[in-house]
């Protein structure tokens, strides 16, 4: 019997996408941290991150700031992943495939097709199946997520509003996607096929993937938490919604008093999402954290202002 | 020693691929013997590892698994389950490296090991995630058991290797932990394609007494038959109510 010929836990036998949805799989139950040097690296590498998103910005500095964001510059990249021994991701702007290239190149572990950076295109995201490195995309909903699987993205997060700390928009999206698989799901059950593909057109999807989806009971691929995580108890609460891991950009080093009050609030959040079903590890882990980042509240934010509408 | 009627196996969940070896134990039970039941089980706590017989340790970030056991309690615990308790244990890549005496290339300052094996790991031995790849694997101790079974050797294994570690050093005895243990069995070698001709291959698959490392990932694919081994191991060792006996 050819053992290739198994379906495997994504469904997908193809060695490419395994080797890629794989390591977001390794990811799980960890959290994946921003950080702008090699300095930083080291902070959420010792706090036990299992992964660093490599950016010259973090989100709140990148609002701050205004203007155009675009991918870091390689040479900081290249000192971060020198510096540390965990998987160094990078962001690219949505649509941008050059930038994807050159991050390709650079040997990072995984690319986020980011909504955070100033969109390339306005129409199309990167066909992702033409890489052989993975990708991780954003999504407000089942739709979106759907969209960017097809397109070969092999691990997914909310988008939440990134770089405000405030949870409410990632909550918002967890929340649509597990409510939209849930709808999946009665389609399958009520009409079978027929409905599936119904919902397919609605939201804009690929029939197969969205009947994987209803059959799975969730997404087909690792689906981690991003957008507005602040404080052990935000990091806990994506969990308990469903996500696989958490995403924590601004919130570790934004407002930080030291570089010890960073590593501390890093230990902090890899314990609150190690132990997210325990009381007492996240009331000491909320007391080890101390001052969260100031934030900015998501309703008081104009259109224009919000990241999260990126992304086709 | 009594047979016990539960056999308990835990899946340390510190973080990483524990749902993907929970639902291959799950399918691997049913494969081994009616007359035993399992329990399987998430591993957080010292209190949860001290009802297991036996425990996984999933792939993932070792660096994050150490930090995550020592804060909660774990480590001496684990090193206690595999080295003195002596029982079986398997650790699949990042889990190979924990179940090694030494590894090499971690992060600056080092990391904490659970050890068991008298090895030294290469962490990332072959490079970043573009280097990640699937091959197919001979394994012998797959075959010796299909060939009494169906009288012909086993389909290659398929293997999948994730910023994989590889064994590059087994420790001369008097530099191990010493102390009466068996010796370290080379289970498996990844040759790369037409490489076979020069050099040794990357040792993949190793065991020694009760404690058995793979690099690459088993429960990222469908096939059961390695978690079927195991699991066979391991119900010898409950009946013996010893640490696994070398086989051949």
């Amino acid at each position: 019997m050819a053992t290739n010929l198994h379906p495997d836990v994504n469904g997908n036998a193809s060695d490419d996408f395994t080797v890629k949805a794989g390591l977001a799989q390794m990811l799980k139950g960890g959290v994946i941290m921003d950080v702008t040097t090699p300095q930083e690296a080291r902070i959420a590498e010792e706090a036990g991150a299992v992964a660093v998103m490599a950016l010259e910005r973090i989100p709140s500095d990148i609002r701050k700031m205004g203007g155009v964001a675009r991918m870091s510059n390689p040479e900081m990249i290249r000192e971060i992943q020198a510096a540390v021994t965990i998987p160094v991701m990078a962001k690219a702007r949505i649509g941008h495939i050059t930038e994807c290239q050159i991050l390709e190149a650079l040997n990072v572990d995984y690319i986020d097709e980011s909504e955070v950076l100033t969109p390339a295109d306005d129409q199309f995201h990167v066909q992702k199946t033409d890489f052989k490195i993975p990708f991780v995309c954003g999504c407000r909903n089942l739709g979106e997520a759907l969209r960017r699987i097809k397109e070969g993205a092999a691990m997914i997060r909310t988008k939440g509003e990134a770089g405000t700390g405030d949870i409410v928009e990632a909550v918002k999206h967890i929340r649509t996607v597990n409510a939209d698989i849930a709808r999946a799901k009665a389609a399958l059950a009520a009409g079978g096929d027929l409905a599936i593909a119904q919902l397919a057109r609605q939201l804009e999807v690929d029939v197969a993937l969205l009947k994987q989806t209803a059959e799975l009971g969730r997404l087909p691929v690792v689906n981690f938490a991003a957008g507005g995580v602040a404080t052990p108890a935000d990091a806990a609460l994506m969990m308990h919604l469903g996500c696989d891991g958490v995403f924590v950009g601004s919130g570790i080093f934004k407002d930080a008093e030291s570089p010890e009050h960073a590593l501390k609030r890093a230990r902090a959040i890899v314990k609150a999402v190690a132990n997210w079903t325990d009381k007492n590890a996240l009331i000491e882990a909320s007391i080890e954290h101390g001052v969260a980042m100031k934030g900015i509240s998501n309703a008081g934010l104009k259109p224009e202002e919000k990241m999260a509408g990126r992304g086709w | 020693m009594t047979v016990s009627q539960t056999i308990t196996i835990g899946v340390l969940a510190l973080q990483g691929g524990v749902v993907e070896h929970l639902n291959l134990l799950r399918r691997a039970t049913a494969q081994v013997s009616p007359a035993i039941e399992f329990a399987l089980t998430e591993v957080r706590t010292p209190d949860q590892l001290a009802r297991c017989d036996a425990l996984i340790i999933p792939g993932g970030e070792s660096t994050t698994m150490a930090i995550v056991a020592r804060r909660l309690g774990l480590l001496d615990p684990l090193r206690e389950f595999v080295k003195v308790q002596r029982k079986p244990v398997w650790g699949t890549c990042a889990g190979l490296v924990m179940l090694a005496e030494q590894a090499s290339a971690v992060k600056q300052g080092g990391q904490e090991l659970v050890g068991g094996l008298d090895v030294r790991v290469l962490r990332n031995r072959f490079g970043t995630q573009l280097q990640s790849f699937v091959a197919p694997l001979e394994l012998g101790f797959l075959s010796e058991e299909e060939k009494e079974e169906k009288g012909k050797p086993a389909a290659p294994f398929r293997a999948v290797f994730i910023r994989a570690p590889v064994v590059e050093e087994i420790m001369a005895e008097e530099e191990g932990a010493g102390g009466g243990k068996p010796p370290v069995e080379v289970l498996g070698v990844y040759r790369k394609g037409d490489a076979e001709a020069e050099g040794k291959g990357d040792i993949v698959a190793v065991r020694q007494g009760n404690v058995f490392g793979t690099s690459f990932h088993p429960e990222l694919t469908g096939d059961v038959r390695i978690h079927v081994w195991w699991l066979r191991q391991v119900v010898d060792s409950a009946r013996h109510g010893k640490s696994i006996v070398q086989g051949a």
